[in-house]
Parts: C-alpha cells; sequence; structure tokens
C-alpha cells in the first residue's frame, strides 16, 4: 500500500534538472521550450530545479564530452536517489554527428545508466513530453517495458541479411 | 478531558492535520492561478501531495562540511513556529484559541522564525549558493519586517488593544472602521509578499543566480519540511491579514465564519498569486530602497491616520 503510494507520488512529481554536457544548444532550446507555458511540462508535474539536490531526473543533451565527463559524474552523485537519466537528442543517445571526435567520449550512457533516450536533432518539444511521459510509464510498470534479448528483426531478414 | 481537547486542537482542528491540508490546497490554487494568468493548464489538484509525498520518499543527502544536527532540526523549527502561530489566530469565530494580551507580537515573531531558520539552513550548509541565498535572507529581512509590524500597528492602535482576538471582537462591532486601514492592508500584502519570497521579492532563492539560495543542499525529507512550512506561513500570513484588515468571520455562525475565513484567504492568494504573475524580480538593493523609501513612510502615514481618527472620532 505504502509502496504502491510512494510510486504514484514518484510518478506525479519528476523535478527535472537540465544539463547541457556539450550540446550545440539546438536540443537545450528545445527543452526549455517544452518546459514553457505552450508545453506546460507543469501540468504532469514536471517542475525545472535549479539543483541536482531537488532534481529526480537529468535531461541531459549532447554527447560526453572529456572536460564535461568529470562534471557530468559528479552532478549524478548529488542527486538523491531514485534518479533517472533522460538523454535528449541523437548526440545525447550515441554521440550523434559527434562520434568519433578526439574530444568526444560519446553518448551519455558511455559514463552514467540512462533510463530513456529520446532521439531527433533536435528533438522536438512533443517528442521531449512523449520521452518523459514513457519514462513515467515505465516507473509506473516496469515490466511492460521488458528490455528484448536478441535483436528485433525488422521487414523480415534476418541478421545475416537473408 | 482538558489534555485531550488542547491536544485536539494542536493536531487536528485547527492544528497540524488541517493547517497541512489547508496550506497544500492553498499552495495548488496559487500555482494554478498563477498557471491560468500565463494561460497554461497548470498542475493537477493533488500536486502539491505528490511533491510532499515524493520528496519524505527521497533519500537525504547530509553534506560532509554541514552539521548534521543543525541540518536535521532546522525544518522542524521552521515547522512547529508557523504551527504555533496559528492556534493565536481567530478562525471561525472571534476568539482565538488560545490568547492573551500581545499575542499580535507573539504571532508576529512566530512568523519571523521560519526566515531566521532559512538563513541558519543555508549557513549550515555551508555551500556558496547556500551561504549567499542565507546572507540575503536576513538583509530582505529588515527590509519588508519594518513595514508589515507598523501596518499591523495600524488596526492595533485603532482599536486600543495587542491582542488578535480583542482586536478582531473591535472591527466586527465597528466595521466602518475597517475602510481606515485601506493603505495598511495593501502594504501589508506587499510585505507579506516579501516575507513568503515570492516573486517579486524571491530574491534569496533567485535560481537564475543562486542556484536555490538556502536549500540549495537539501534534499528529501528535509526539503519536504521546508516546503511544507513555506506552505503553512502562506496560510497563517494570509489568515493574519484577513483578522486584521478584513474583520475575519465577522462573528457569524461558527460555520458561515468559517467559509468567510476559508473565501477570505483564498482571496488573499490570489491577490498574492497576481503579484507573482505581474512582476518580474527587482535586485536586493532596489528591494531596500523601495521597502524604506516608500513602504515605511506608507505605512506610517497609515499610522498618523489612525491617530486622528482615534483622536476624534472614539
Ligand atoms: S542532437 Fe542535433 S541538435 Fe541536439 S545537440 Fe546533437 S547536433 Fe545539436
Amino acid at each position: 500500500m505504502l509502496e504502491k503510494v510512494v510510486k504514484w507520488a514518484r510518478v506525479k512529481s519528476p523535478w527535472v534538472l537540465h544539463f547541457n554536457t556539450g550540446a550545440c544548444n539546438a536540443c537545450d532550446i528545445e527543452i526549455l521550450a517544452a518546459l514553457a507555458p505552450r508545453f506546460d511540462l507543469e501540468r504532469f508535474g514536471v517542475q525545472l530545479k535549479g539543483t541536482p539536490r531537488h532534481a529526480d531526473v537529468i535531461l541531459c543533451s549532447g554527447p560526453v564530452t572529456r572536460q564535461i565527463k568529470d562534471r557530468l559524474v559528479r552532478i549524478y552523485e548529488q542527486m538523491p536517489e531514485p534518479k533517472f537519466i533522460v538523454a535528449v537528442g541523437t548526440c545525447a543517445c550515441s554521440g550523434g554527428v559527434f562520434d568519433g571526435c578526439y574530444n568526444v567520449e560519446g553518448g551519455i550512457d558511455s559514463t552514467i545508466p540512462v533510463a530513456a533516450y529520446i532521439p531527433g536533432c533536435p528533438a522536438r518539444p512533443e517528442a521531449i513530453i512523449d520521452g518523459v511521459v514513457k519514462l513515467l510509464e515505465k516507473i509506473d510498470q516496469p515490466e511492460k517495458f521488458q528490455e528484448p534479448e536478441q535483436p528485433v528483426m525488422i521487414g523480415g531478414a534476418n541478421l545475416d541479411g537473408q | 478531558m482538558e489534555i485531550v481537547w488542547t491536544l485536539l486542537y494542536m493536531l487536528v482542528f485547527p492544528g497540524f492535520l488541517f493547517l497541512t491540508t489547508y496550506g497544500m490546497i492553498c499552495e495548488w490554487v496559487d500555482r494554478k492561478l498563477y498557471a491560468r494568468f500565463q494561460s497554461r493548464l497548470g498542475p493537477p489538484w493533488f500536486q502539491p501531495e505528490a511533491d510532499f509525498i515524493k520528496l519524505l520518499s527521497k533519500e537525504e543527502i547530509i553534506p560532509e562540511a554541514a552539521n548534521p544536527v543543525m541540518f536535521r532540526l532546522l525544518p522542524l523549527f521552521a515547522l512547529a513556529s508557523v504551527l504555533t502561530a496559528f492556534l493565536y489566530l481567530p478562525i471561525w469565530n472571534t476568539a482565538a484559541i488560545y490568547s492573551f494580551s500581545g499575542d499580535l507580537i507573539v504571532v508576529f515573531y512566530l512568523l519571523t522564525i521560519p526566515t531566521l531558520t532559512f538563513f541558519l539552513a543555508g549557513w549550515h550548509s555551508t555551500s556558496l549558493f547556500a551561504t549567499l541565498g542565507s546572507v540575503r535572507n536576513v538583509t530582505q529581512l529588515f527590509a519588508y519586517e519594518v513595514p508589515l509590524l507598523i501596518s499591523l500597528l495600524g488596526p492595533a492602535l485603532l482599536s486600543g488593544s495587542w491582542s488578535l482576538s480583542e482586536m478582531n471582537q473591535f472591527f466586527v462591532e465597528r466595521p466602518i472602521l475597517l475602510l481606515v486601514n485601506i493603505i495598511g492592508f495593501f502594504v501589508a500584502l506587499i510585505a507579506v509578499q516579501g516575507k513568503l519570497e515570492r516573486v517579486p521579492f524571491d530574491i534569496p532563492e533567485a535560481e537564475t543566480e543562486i542556484v536555490a539560495g538556502s536549500f540549495t543542499e537539501f534534499s528529501g525529507k528535509l526539503l519536504g519540511i521546508f516546503r511544507l512550512a513555506i506552505d503553512l506561513e502562506l496560510v497563517v500570513a494570509a489568515t493574519l491579514i484577513s483578522v486584521v484588515f478584513l474583520g475575519g468571520s465577522f462573528g457569524l455562525h461558527p460555520v458561515l465564519g468559517f467559509i468567510l475565513f476559508i473565501v477570505k484567504t483564498l482571496l488573499i492568494v490570489a491577490i498574492l498569486a497576481l503579484f507573482r504573475t505581474v512582476m518580474a524580480r527587482i535586485r536586493i538593493e532596489q528591494m531596500m530602497k523601495f521597502c524604506w523609501r516608500y513602504l515605511a513612510p506608507i505605512s506610517l502615514f497609515q499610522l498618523l491616520i489612525n491617530i486622528l481618527v482615534k483622536a476624534w472620532f472614539l
């Protein structure tokens, strides 16, 4: 019972921290657009917080650069449990166009565990809202979001291309 | 038997249980109105409860450099002082549950304690942002406290009593005199906005400059209790203004008086939300200037009016 209430509260009130790990700034603008009155994330209980101590979710945008890596880990460790990371934008998911640069580590998951990926270059506010809502569903019913063990086949071809 | 009633007053009504519920409702009304003024949808009605339960269930981190005892105790002090203040305010009729001559001053200083705990909380977390926020907290205290106290003294002077219950009784018998205090009412509204640290006076927790002010290092339960204390402070401040300037329950039947209490406090919350929407944050020295140069003289002017009215008409 108590657990259910706590889970309900957790799903209804995700406070986010916005952290730019090296994005080209387009994803950041989209995150801010999602938080602004037009899209109004507060109707889902989302509030933007200034400090990692208050936040439950970090919205990370951009690839992890060598310089930001230590800071990202530090911010992550400053957050109280339970905490979730959302990678916003193609760069944050995989490194995107910056993958393989001399100063880039890769996606966010090269450094800290990620709970939800939102692709897009930049990810639109609708996509960000969709991603955050999916993350909340995942917190609510984890069994619905089992990761597939086998690679998923698309279009009938198997891995050998036959 | 006596002790049962005392416990009931303190824990259920109008104490802890009622006040926390009503405080959360007020927070929701405030946030919803704020959202509607910006033509947004706004949070659902259970938002403050969800926030509070979530914060209670989160891990609490106490920084190594901080003082753990102070860190744990300060939120409780803030909560306890506002809860105590509420017991001295008349709610459903003109008599408060506990009252003695001079409780106006006691309530006023009990409402100052949360600000001091915010200051100590920031100071003890030893983080740079928190320290800066807490210093701003106290600086701001000196700006709004004097106009607020002077504007509350106006009605006290008129009624010739320092007790909230007697003041309320006096104004219920002579409602026309409430009109005399109209300037003081607006001064008190503005000063209370500063006391509650809301826009345009949210200088201590300016998130664009100093992260989250005094609360930067607070997380989990401790932050939740602080937020609850701020909600309750909103209710207590709104009730104080409604009792002193709007005649409280007007001495009606308790049920009607209680409805009047709800209507009046919500009205004050709505006015405060409107202030919050139409204004932007000002700088700390602008606030000092505004409070000392305009607000304090205006409240003194109100005091002068009250003295003259008392000399000629009473
Ligand atoms: S995904 Fe596109 S828009 Fe976002 S940071 Fe990368 S390059 Fe910029």
